[in-house]
């Protein structure tokens, strides 16, 4: 076959050319690390995620030091959990599934991009070093409202970031004269011990507790106010510890018979704080730590 | 003297001008939707509600992309295989039974879509007459069974009219015994073997899931397998879109430019390399897909790579025929011969600065199949981007300047307006040079393609420049495209109106600088191609398949259809999924 020289010299230069990009690639495999998505998740179908342990409840959970795992469910038009929350300085691995048919999962502004496809579990693990507030969208056309389908993933400093859950026990009603026990149970879903405050105000009366609570485990708060110090009536409480919230009211009857009032004294004295042993029964709400 | 196909084959020049009437109809359709869209989706002015925008969507790439470019291609192909083997096909019913067949499935296609703006779409085969599923039609969404069963009336006149140019080619075969294949029929008969490999995947796809899934005969799909078999046809197709461009550039811009061709050879050489390497790349299209092993993402890579060279050589036999066309005109000087090329005739400009785009597109599309890149651009605006680059430029600027070569010699009447036409060619670039850099920059930190509204709780990090200035560009653009359409939908009404007219093209293509005579007879042995065709795809695709079916079932496991009507959707998707929709 007759080819111009100049020719020969083109098909050369395009040949070491399409060879480079090869090489760039495969160094980018192999060099930098950067896998593909590929099969190594198991799938589930989208009548087992409900009884799947995986995709059941959809989180973020730690695995190791700075490593953690996040289940995404994706359905029309929403994703779930919805912010995911992970600590700065950590390699968080997602998996993406989808409840009814084809989405995106996609964080704009990072090369965090996935299809999440019925069936099929997309696994892929990638590293923040920054905080930041990043917007997540699902960038495959999935029905009439899909412009709507967004999510948020906020990438805390790592001193601020916790999985704590507070579950408070607290009577609803007590005699005027009886004492009122109230019982916060601090939950720790990270794998290392957590260092926090727990603020409790009952009516007027405000304390607060430091507390040590081990990886994946709890410790409970109890908090002793005696009813005549409140005084009759409805009384407001609040137990708070990282970013979690309680509050519910509690009415103390108003039997004047029973004892003397003595005048509500202010101060912290007059609260009794004590620290029990943790009690695992107790941390029902404890979201699927395993 | 003048030699016109409309004096030579008039039966023949009728059927084209037939299929560029179809061509040119979606055309005018497909662009207006496109313009609806430049504006929805930048919410620069919005009078569609969101949803129907999808329906937009779909309309605008199903009737741009199958009907606007296929049924040019048809007609182009019909012209060159009767043109260049001098023959005319054996039966006239064969060839007005594909056009027939195709025009019907584009009818079917097009009520099944366009349905999908009425407030109450009629039951039609049991299901509301909507289909806002997108050209890409991925399960489990689910349109009405019509869109499918038009895709496959569509799909079976395609392979009609492939078969009829085999036809053809045989019967001259037999009466030229020996002789090369011209390189105009070379390219016909290449491109079909290619569309039939390639094809297919979503004929299986369609014929043995989707139809029977869509009348309910089977319970569910398998939507990873579905949709890798719509890939396994999908970066083919995007060949299919482009070769009608190349068989332009190769045979009519050499002579446009005033000179020949410089390489049949190599012209021969590119066709079969996209007759091998254009299928088996598919999956380049799914590295984001899990259920796909990386192995089989990383052979993908490799084989779309190799897939540049084809075009590689193509830039070097392009340019360097122009070259010579342009010393054969005067011009001198390294690059100062540029200079020397036609740059009035709309027909050569049209095509050069199609190819000039095809050249820049090329290499983003190289960052498209660069796999871990791919994670940067994957869904965002960046592929449209691509698209409009390529098909939407490439090919769609190339057919319209070959349009102004080709019409008047199909119709027999002068071409009106060549300096509207020059102006039409220049506005069209300019257009997508507007509207690509927006869509290429936008994507780059993370813009989606595909959605109505763009806009959403946080702000991308544009970097340089800012959201409202790409937005302006894009708008702006896209109103530059849609009057370019219209004014070359203007030109092609008014030249067929203008009867009393000669035109002043000649429609000879002299023959290559490099003759067929220099290169060895193997090329032109197609089944020799074909088989080696065959053997890549059973490569590339025999493992990922059947690694598909077996994770996920033939018919997948318990995955409902998602049926896309928009009327009353909201409530509709609450009651399929029982939770509420925020």
């Amino acid at each position: 076959m007759r080819i111009h020289t100049y020719e020969k010299l083109w098909l050369a230069g395009s040949f070491v050319l399409i060879v480079g990009f090869i090489v760039t690639v495969t160094y980018g495999s192999v060099g930098l690390g950067i896998d593909m998505i590929g099969e190594e998740a198991d799938g589930v179908s989208p009548d087992e995620i409900s009884s799947d342990e995986r995709f059941s409840e959809p989180r973020v959970e730690q695995v190791g030091e700075n490593e953690y795992e996040v289940y995404v469910v994706a359905m029309t038009f929403i994703f779930q959990p919805d912010p995911i929350e992970v600590p700065a300085n950590s390699e968080v691995t997602f998996y993406v599934t989808s409840r009814d048919v084809i989405h995106g999962f996609e964080v704009p502004g990072t090369n965090i991009n996935s299809m999440a496809i019925p069936g099929q579990v997309a696994e892929l693990t990638v590293e923040f070093d920054e905080p930041g507030t990043y917007g997540v969208i699902c960038n495959e056309y999935c029905g009439p409202q899909h412009h709507t389908m967004e999510g948020s993933l906020v990438v805390t400093p790592e001193w601020e970031f916790s999985q704590t859950e507070l579950e408070v026990d607290a009577p609803e009603s007590v005699a005027q004269g009886d004492e009122i026990d109230l019982t916060a149970t601090v939950s720790n879903g990270l794998l290392e011990t957590h260092e926090s405050t727990v603020n409790v105000t009952i009516g007027s009366q405000t304390t607060e507790q430091s507390i040590t609570v081990d990886g994946e485990s709890s410790e409970n708060v109890s908090v002793t106010v005696d009813s005549d110090e409140l005084g009759p009536g409805e009384h407001d409480w609040t137990v708070s510890v990282d970013d979690q919230e309680e509050s519910g009211t509690i009415t103390v009857g108003n039997e004047t018979d029973t004892t003397e009032s003595v005048p509500a004294s202010v101060g912290t004295e007059t609260v009794s704080v004590t620290m029990n042993p943790a009690d695992p029964t107790r941390a029902s709400r404890g979201v699927g730590y395993p | 003297m003048t030699r016109l196909f409309v004096d030579e084959y008039p039966g023949q020049a009728r059927l084209v001008r037939a299929a560029f009437l179809n061509s040119f109809v979606a055309l005018a359709i497909g662009a207006t939707f496109g313009l609806i869209q430049a504006f929805h989706r930048t919410d620069i002015y919005r009078f569609l509600p969101s949803p129907d925008y999808y329906t937009v969507l779909t309309g605008h790439g199903v009737f741009l992309v199958i009907s606007f470019v296929i049924f040019f291609l048809v007609g182009l192909f019909h012209w060159a295989i009767t043109d260049s083997l001098g023959q005319r096909p054996s039966r006239a019913w064969l060839s007005w039974g594909w056009y027939g067949l195709m025009s019907l499935g584009t009818l079917i296609i097009a009520a099944s879509i366009l349905g999908g703006f009425m407030e109450e779409p009629p039951e039609v085969l049991g299901a509301p007459l909507s289909a806002d599923v997108l050209f890409t039609f991925y399960a489990p969404l689910q349109a009405n069974p019509l869109f499918y069963l038009g895709l496959i009336v569509f799909f079976a006149g395609t392979w009609l009219a492939g078969a009829d140019w085999f036809r053809t080619w045989l019967t001259w075969k037999g009466e030229h015994p020996g002789k090369r294949i011209p390189l105009p029929a070379f390219m016909v008969l290449t491109t079909m073997i290619m569309w039939y490999l390639g094809s297919i995947g979503v004929i299986v796809s369609l014929v043995a899931f989707l139809v029977p899934w869509s009348f309910e005969v089977i319970p569910g799909v398998n939507p990873l397998l579905t949709r890798t078999l719509f890939w396994f046809f999908g970066h083919m197709v995007v060949y299919f879109w482009v070769l009608p461009a190349y068989l332009l550039w190769y045979n009519v811009l050499p002579t446009l430019s005033g000179g020949r061709l410089f390489s049949d050879p190599l012209a021969r050489v590119v066709f079969i390399l996209f007759v091998l390497l254009s299928t088996p790349v598919g999956i380049h299209h799914q590295y984001m897909d899990p259920g796909i092993a990386e192995g089989f993402k990383f052979v993908a890579m490799t084989n779309t790579m190799f897939l540049l060279l084809p075009s590689l050589l193509t830039a070097f036999t392009v340019v360097a025929s122009m070259e010579h066309g342009a010393r054969q005109r005067g011009g001198a000087g390294t690059f100062g011969w540029i200079r020397a090329l036609p740059w009035k005739d709309p027909a050569f400009t049209g095509m050069a600065l199609a190819g000039a785009v095809f050249a820049f597109g090329g290499f983003t599309g190289i960052v498209n199949a660069g796999m871990n890149i791919n994670y940067l651009v994957h869904n965002t605006l960046w592929i449209p981007g691509h698209i409009h680059t390529q098909v939407g430029t490439a090919t769609a600027l190339s057919l319209m300047a070959g349009s102004y070569w080709l019409v008047p010699q199909l119709t027999g009447n002068r071409l009106v307006g060549r300096r509207i036409a020059l102006f039409q060619v220049v506005t069209w670039f300019l257009g997508i040079v507007f509207m690509t850099n927006a869509m290429y920059r936008s994507g780059l930190f993370g813009v989606p393609r595909r959605t109505a509204e763009p806009q959403y709780s946080f702000e991308y990090d544009v970097g340089i420049g800012s959201m409202g200035e790409l937005n302006a560009q894009i708008a702006l653009g896209g109103t530059l495209l849609f009057v370019a359409t219209v004014l070359f939908l203007g030109v092609m009404l008014l030249t067929v109106l203008n009867r009393d007219s000669e035109p002043l093209v000649d429609g000879t293509i002299p023959p290559a600088l490099s003759g067929p005579e220099d290169s060895p007879r193997i090329l032109d042995n197609l089944k020799l191609w074909a088989a080696i065709a065959i053997v890549l795809l059973v490569l590339a695709y025999a493992l990922p398949l059947a690694s598909v079916i077996q994770g996920g079932g033939l018919h997948g496991q318990d995955i409902r259809p998602y049926p896309v009507v928009l009327v009353d959707a909201v409530q509709h998707a609450g009651t399929i999924l029982g939770v509420p929709i925020h």
